[in-house]
Order: C-alpha cells, then sequence, then structure tokens
C-alpha cells in the first residue's frame, strides 16, 4: 500500500471508528481530557488551544435501542443516536459536553446527556442566530468569551493567546488543504470518490487538525487528476448536521451520476469558512462565526440578505452540475422550512432536482434507487442532442 | 391535515364547563372580526410569533395577528384543511410544526390569490371555507423563546412575502441552568437573559416608532399592562381555587381561556372576564360544584392543547371521571407570574415572561415546575400529550415522566397527536393506555387502604 493510499485508510478508520480512535488518544494523553461537542458552530479552536481534544459527537450509526425511551421517535435520527449513546454508556468516553447552537432537538439530545449523565458538565453557550441584528456583532463576542472561560474551567488551565492563534492556523491549515480538494471536485477534478471525502471530513471533526493535516498531506501528494465522465453531474445539498449513510452516496454513483459539489455538513459546509489570522483572536472566532453563514447559508440562521437558494444557484454553476439531490434528514425542521424556497429558485431555473428522506434506520435504497433513476433520465433530457 | 372521526363516547357527558368562559368566545370572536376589518379601519397590521406582544402593538396603534393563535383558531374550528393544502402544495413536509405549516399556508394563500395582493385579504377563493379574512402584514415580528423553530418560520414567512414585509426579530436566550445558582427565576442566567430581552423590546419600539410613522404610546403600555397585570392575577387566583377537591374547574376551562390572556387587549373588558371566572370557579368551591361529574381521579396534563380535539378530549377524560385540573401549558404559561409586571416600567416584566415560555426551560426547571404543580394539585397521575410536530414541547416529557415516577410514584402515560393536525391523534392508544392507568391507580389505592 502506498503512503497516500495508507494515509487515507488511516482517516477512513476515524471516521468509521471514532471510538478507538478517542480511546488511543486517551491512552497516550493519560491526563488529557475530552470534550464532545455538537454541531454546528462551537469553534473548536478554544478546545485545542487548551489542550483539550474536541470531538464533534459523530452520529455513531448504530440502532436506537435504550435511547428510544427518552426522546421520541419524531426526533431526527441523530439526535435519537446522541440520546442512545448516553442511554447505553457509549457517551462515556467524554468528559463533557459543550453546545453553542440553539436546535431544540439537539438541546432535546444534551438534556438527556444531563439527565443520565450528571457527573458530567454540560454547557449551553448559545450563539446569536438572528446575524442581521444590530447587535449581533456584539452578542457573539461575549459569547465565544464565555465559550473561552467555559473552556478553560472545563480544561483547569487558562488559554493563552498565542495558542489560541496556533490551533486557529492549525484549523485553517486543515481547512483550506480539504477545500483545496472540494474546489478541484467542482472544477472537474473526481479523484475522490464521495465516500471517500465524506471520510476526510468526518474524521477531521474528530481529530487533532495537524494529526489530520499530516496524513491528508500524504494522500494530496499522491493524487492524479482524474476528469469527469459523461455521467450526470450531481449536486447533494442538505444534511446539515451529520452524516448520510455511505451506502446512499455509493447508490447516487452507481445509477449513472457524478458528485461534483456538495454543502453537507460531512463535506463543503464543515470546511467553506476559515479564520482570519490578521485578526486579534477571539475576534477572529467571532468573525468566523459571522461569516460561515455568508460563506456557505444554513436555515438554522436567520439572515435576511443572504440566501441559501442563491448560493445554491451559485454553486451549481460553478460545478457545472446539471442536477440536486436534496438529501433531508427526517424531522430536520429548518431543512424543511427551506426546502421550497429551494425547490421554488432551482425550478425557476430548470434544474432538475430531488428530495430524499433520509432515516436513521432502514433507508430504501431500491425505492431510492428507482427515483434517482428518474431523475437521471429526466435529467439526460437537457442535454443537447447531438447529430 | 387529514381530519378524523371524533369516536362517540359511550356514555352521556360528565363534564361541568365553566360558562363564564363563553364570553370570553365572544370577545375573542369579536377581535378576530376587528382584525379581519382593519385594513379598512386604515389600520397597519403586523403579524408576529411567540410571546404576547400585543401590548406593545397596541400601544403602537397597529392591529395584530398572532400566527399560532390563528393556525390554532383554524384547527379547533375544524377549517386548518385548506391552508395546510396550500403549504403542502408549496413544499411543506407534513412533519414541519402544524402550527408553521398552517400559517404559511396562509401566508402562500395570500400571495397566491388573485386578489390577495391588491386587497390584503388572504385567498379570496378560499375564503368561506378557511373563515379566515386574515389581512395581509404590514410587519412581522418574531417573539419566539424555546423553540428553534419558531424564528426561522417567521424567517419563511419574510421570504414567501418575497421580502417586502419589514421583520423585527427578538432572541431569547434558552434557560439552560448552567450554573448552580440558576434555577426558575432566580440566578445571574435569569437576570442577564432578562435585561437582554428587554433591551430589545426597547429596540422594537424604536423601530415600529420609524416605520409607523406614530410615536409610542407609553401610557397606553402602562395602561394595558395594568389590565393585563391584574387579569393575570385573577387568572392566578383562578388556578389555585382549582386546587379544591373536587376540583370546581379543569384544564379545559383554561384552554378555552387562553385566547382571553394571550392576545386580547390589555382593557377593563379583559379584567371583567378574569373576575367573572374567578368568581364562578369560587362560588363552586363553596357549594361543592365540580368540573367533572363524580371527579375520581385527578391528572396533570403536559403537552401542548390537542385543537382539533378541545371539546372531545374533555368528554373522553370526563367520562372516566379523570379531572385534568392542571398542565404546564396553562399552569406555566401565558402572563404566570404577574408579580414580575412592574406596571409603571413594564417592559422588564414583559421580558421575564417572553423568556418564561414553558418550552423555554432546561430539563431541570421543568421537572421542578411539574413535581412541584403535581404535589400542590395533588394528582394521581400524568397524561402526556406527546405532539407529533411540536418537538419543543415534546422533548423533555420522558425525562419528567421518569421523574415524577421516581420521585412522587405518579405514573403516567402518552398519547399521540397534534397541535393543529388532526391526523396525528391515535384514539385507540389513548383509550387504551388511559384505561390502564386508571387501573393501576385502583389497584394502588386499594393496597393502601
Amino acid at each position: 500500500m502506498s503512503r497516500g493510499a495508507a494515509a487515507l485508510e488511516a482517516l477512513r478508520a476515524v471516521a468509521r471508528d471514532p471510538r478507538s480512535h478517542i480511546e488511543a488518544w486517551r491512552s497516550a494523553h493519560p491526563e488529557g481530557k475530552v470534550l464532545g461537542v455538537l454541531p454546528m458552530n462551537f469553534p473548536r479552536e478554544l478546545a485545542h488551544a487548551a489542550g483539550v481534544m474536541a470531538v464533534i459527537v459523530p452520529d455513531d450509526q448504530q440502532p436506537v435501542t435504550e435511547g428510544r425511551a427518552f426522546l421520541p421517535e419524531f426526533y431526527c435520527g441523530y439526535t435519537r443516536n446522541l440520546a442512545d449513546q448516553a442511554a447505553t454508556g457509549r457517551f462515556d468516553q467524554y468528559d463533557g459536553l459543550f453546545v453553542a447552537d440553539h436546535c431544540i432537538q439537539l438541546l432535546g439530545s444534551a438534556d438527556v446527556v444531563r439527565a443520565l449523565e450528571p457527573d458530567r458538565r454540560v454547557f449551553l453557550g448559545q450563539l446569536i442566530s438572528s446575524l442581521s441584528d444590530s447587535w449581533a456583532g456584539q452578542k457573539t463576542a461575549q459569547m465565544m468569551s464565555l465559550l473561552r472561560t467555559e473552556v478553560e474551567s472545563f480544561a483547569g488551565t487558562t488559554i493563552d493567546d498565542d495558542a489560541l492563534r496556533a490551533s486557529i492556523a492549525s484549523f485553517n491549515r486543515d481547512r483550506d488543504l480539504m477545500r483545496q480538494i472540494f474546489d478541484a471536485r467542482a472544477g472537474g477534478d473526481v479523484s475522490y470518490s464521495p465516500v471517500d471525502l465524506q471520510d476526510i471530513v468526518a474524521s477531521a471533526q474528530i481529530m487533532d487538525p495537524d494529526e489530520h493535516h499530516a496524513l491528508l498531506s500524504d494522500v494530496v501528494a499522491e493524487r492524479q487528476f482524474l476528469p469527469r465522465d459523461e455521467r450526470i453531474r450531481v449536486h447533494l445539498s442538505g444534511h446539515l448536521c451529520h452524516a448520510p449513510r455511505r451506502e446512499l452516496l455509493e447508490v447516487i454513483e452507481e445509477v449513472g451520476a457524478v458528485i461534483v459539489d456538495d454543502d453537507l455538513w460531512t463535506g463543503r459546509r464543515y470546511l467553506q469558512a476559515g479564520m482570519d489570522e490578521s485578526l486579534a483572536p477571539m475576534d477572529a472566532l467571532a468573525k468566523w462565526y459571522a461569516g460561515r453563514n455568508t460563506a456557505l447559508p444554513c436555515p438554522t440562521r436567520v439572515q435576511h440578505d443572504v440566501d441559501w437558494d442563491a448560493w445554491l444557484l451559485d454553486a451549481v454553476k460553478r460545478s457545472d452540475a446539471e442536477a440536486v439531490v436534496h438529501l433531508m434528514p427526517k424531522f430536520c425542521e429548518p431543512h424543511m422550512l427551506f426546502y421550497p424556497e429551494l425547490r421554488r429558485a432551482l425550478d425557476e431555473a430548470g434544474v432538475p432536482q430531488l428530495l430524499i428522506e433520509t432515516e436513521h434506520e432502514g433507508i430504501p435504497l431500491e425505492s431510492f434507487r428507482t427515483r434517482l433513476e428518474a431523475l437521471i433520465e429526466r435529467t439526460h433530457r437537457n442535454r443537447p442532442a447531438y447529430a | 391535515m387529514t381530519a378524523t372521526l371524533n369516536t362517540p363516547t359511550t356514555t352521556t357527558d360528565r363534564t361541568n364547563r365553566l360558562k363564564s368562559t363563553r364570553q370570553g368566545g365572544r370577545m375573542v370572536a369579536d377581535y378576530w372580526e376587528d382584525l379581519f376589518t382593519a385594513r379598512e379601519r386604515g389600520k397597519q397590521i403586523v403579524w408576529y410569533n411567540g410571546g404576547a406582544l400585543n401590548p406593545i402593538f397596541q400601544a403602537a396603534g397597529l392591529a395584530w395577528c398572532h400566527g399560532e393563535a390563528f393556525a390554532a383558531r383554524l384547527a379547533a374550528q375544524g377549517l386548518e384543511g385548506p391552508a395546510q393544502l396550500a403549504g403542502a402544495e408549496h413544499g411543506y413536509n407534513a412533519e414541519l410544526c402544524s402550527y408553521s405549516r398552517t400559517h404559511l399556508g396562509c401566508a402562500v394563500l395570500t400571495v397566491q390569490g388573485d386578489e390577495g395582493i391588491n386587497t390584503g385579504v388572504v385567498g379570496a377563493h378560499d375564503q368561506a371555507e378557511l373563515a379566515a379574512r386574515l389581512p395581509a402584514p404590514d410587519f412581522f415580528v418574531n417573539n419566539y423563546a424555546g423553540c428553534s423553530t419558531g424564528q426561522q418560520w417567521d424567517e419563511i414567512s419574510y421570504r414567501v412575502f418575497d421580502k417586502e414585509v419589514p421583520i423585527f426579530n427578538i432572541s431569547h436566550p434558552f434557560l439552560w441552568g448552567n450554573k448552580p445558582d440558576a434555577g426558575y427565576l432566580t440566578g445571574e442566567e435569569w437576570e442577564s437573559a432578562s435585561y437582554y430581552v428587554r433591551d430589545q423590546l426597547l429596540a422594537l419600539i424604536t423601530w415600529l416608532e420609524e416605520r409607523t410613522g406614530n410615536p409610542f404610546d407609553w401610557d397606553m403600555l402602562r395602561e394595558s399592562m395594568t389590565y393585563i397585570k391584574r387579569a393575570a392575577e385573577l387568572r392566578r387566583e383562578g388556578l389555585e381555587l382549582c386546587k379544591a377537591k373536587p376540583a370546581p374547574a379543569t384544564f379545559w376551562d383554561w384552554i378555552s381561556a387562553i385566547a382571553p390572556i394571550n392576545f386580547l387587549p390589555g382593557n377593563q373588558e379583559l379584567v371583567d372576564y378574569f373576575e367573572s371566572v374567578r368568581d364562578e370557579i369560587q362560588d363552586r368551591v363553596d357549594k361543592g360544584i365540580s368540573g367533572v361529574e363524580n371527579e375520581k381521579y385527578r391528572v396533570y396534563f403536559d403537552g401542548i392543547m390537542n385543537w382539533n380535539k378541545l371539546g372531545f378530549l374533555s368528554r373522553k377524560f370526563a367520562e372516566h371521571g379523570v379531572a385534568v385540573l392542571a398542565g404546564r401549558y396553562i399552569t406555566n404559561a401565558f402572563w404566570q407570574e404577574p408579580q414580575l409586571i412592574d406596571t409603571d416600567d413594564p417592559l422588564l416584566g414583559m421580558a421575564q415572561h417572553y423568556l418564561l415560555c414553558p418550552t423555554n426551560h432546561g430539563t431541570k426547571t421543568l421537572d421542578y415546575l411539574t413535581l412541584r404543580d403535581c404535589e400542590e394539585y395533588d394528582v394521581d397521575g400524568i397524561v402526556f400529550h406527546s405532539t407529533r410536530t411540536c418537538r419543543a414541547f415534546t422533548g423533555p416529557q420522558r425525562l419528567l415522566a421518569r421523574s415524577a415516577q421516581n420521585n412522587l410514584g405518579i405514573p403516567s402515560i402518552f398519547f399521540e397527536g397534534d397541535v393543529a393536525d388532526a391526523s396525528f391523534y391515535k384514539e385507540e392508544i389513548l383509550e387504551s393506555r388511559l384505561a390502564a392507568m386508571l387501573e393501576g391507580i385502583d389497584v394502588k389505592r386499594t393496597q393502601a387502604s
């Protein structure tokens, strides 16, 4: 196995078995603390600068069993999975849980963790979601400062500004490298499969950024440009805060599509915005939060002059995508609310689209396959007919 | 959206509903009629969601429409179908909050209606069926605490109207309870959140002044809040009286009295109404009259209201001799802490009530409130309305059920339904689970005796 292939395999292993990676980190850092954080906007840089391993808690894709006793079945699969992790002891690898986003379903799962793991700190530092308000910048800065204080308290140390600058640089470097790959894909290079890319980003959400960057550099060093073939070019949209099932990504390409870009959480959404290293570090954190929604709009934020639908149309043009597949996790309310806006914009632009509702358990893959095939057929008709 | 048949109860109606709440129904009907003709009277109209901002709108000279209230009204009258269908055709998923789906459906009808844009009247063709001559908005104001969907919902309304209607957002910190000093009405978190929201209300008032061109009438705000505070005090007195055995009035009576306290103008009529409600309850206590014939069980109701089934549910529980006499949606909502309101300077107390939305607490505080109420009302069991499209209300319910069982030995059941979509209601599940819980309570009583 080449060095690049081995590095990709290592990233894949972390993405698919984060528990083992965390345990290995604990063994190497017996005094260290592991902080679970929930999507989407907690700045892991703060924890990293405090010497804490900050992991964006993934959906571990285990069936929900004991967790059913704590959250209703009409909560999204990710939050029910989190409740299940807490109910079955799988949350014990985290020393605490920090949340920075007001999603009522996420808070529901965090409350289950708080009830079942009373010795662990479960902290909500709610970042303002109404970003058009004149006071949004000030409130964001205040909350970032509070998050810093709480992370310091959790870690039992103070965060040095220089350490924070270094952490910002590390995460930036890792995000930049991932963004290069995604930009290359949008520009025509399909040297990585969508599942590879998901593993790359999912592992970044778990690993130390320097370690991740080193492995990813090895992967990229061996990359050879692979041009798109004639399959239908598809943009994937949705899955705002956890990964879609890998088999779903595979079936999209099996039916005759090639995924050329996305706005998924385990995709471009995670890495689109970097932090401004020329600013004071706390200012950089606040500006990053505000900038994330302009870099890639999110329906969980309210910002009147920022439009996910407009961003999506631009992205479709940039990557020359011919169709859009919406991946909507069942019961995700911000996505359900915004979807008609996306649909309207794409319809008006003449871009074929398909909505797929995903569930935590029991993906009806063959049903999806049929619908995807229909989308591909329909999109083929949009192509010019040559003699 | 799909109507379900109300299974007829097998016995005669054993409810004994308050007579005085009928007057509230008339007041509410008059309010809607007044709103429907507001445009003709030259009024500007605000659509808002979340906490009761109506005293501010009253003092700003606006007519107001509370989105959830309008959706609830449609559902209670069985008229939600056309709006929900319009929403579905526009692309809103059936699993989306049915309040928002109904209200957004109205927005879609308004925009699509042949005459809607010109006359400012919701979908003219659907008026008869909708009974919803809702005027189009001049402003949106969002005041949603607790549920994250609330703020997003109004943002989408703003977009449905092509961003042509100005919108103002008030952000509410979720009262999570991070610090050891955090608790109900206490702690630094509560204090700082209160002033944060108060400051935003001041900004809202400036915003309204700029857009209406009218100076804000602070005296009117103080006056209306004086009436609302008094009405809220009377309401609390009435709720306290319901701790009597047998309970003189029930949760369903208080549900009927929600609209007046939630969005009617603060005036003497409102005070008179709640005085009459309180007096009727006092009279019943004095005479030993109960809200349910032959009260046998006392039950707490957790969950938002199932507006499609209000009358049906009241009869169903009464049929089993169950007095549903308290619940999070009435006991811990709607100006429930009137002592917080300083009528000379009411904004802080108003801000605090917006924060006290019963979905804006972490489970620790909800647990405190639920156990407190269950003890004070001396209930035998809890019925949880597992409200399909209201994740905010249902999220903590399983933890609350566990706590009530562990700490007070109180059993509970869950039944499925929804705020404004009858298709989620499961009649047989409620019937069988309720019968089982009551049987369990009987066994426990037998063992105790």
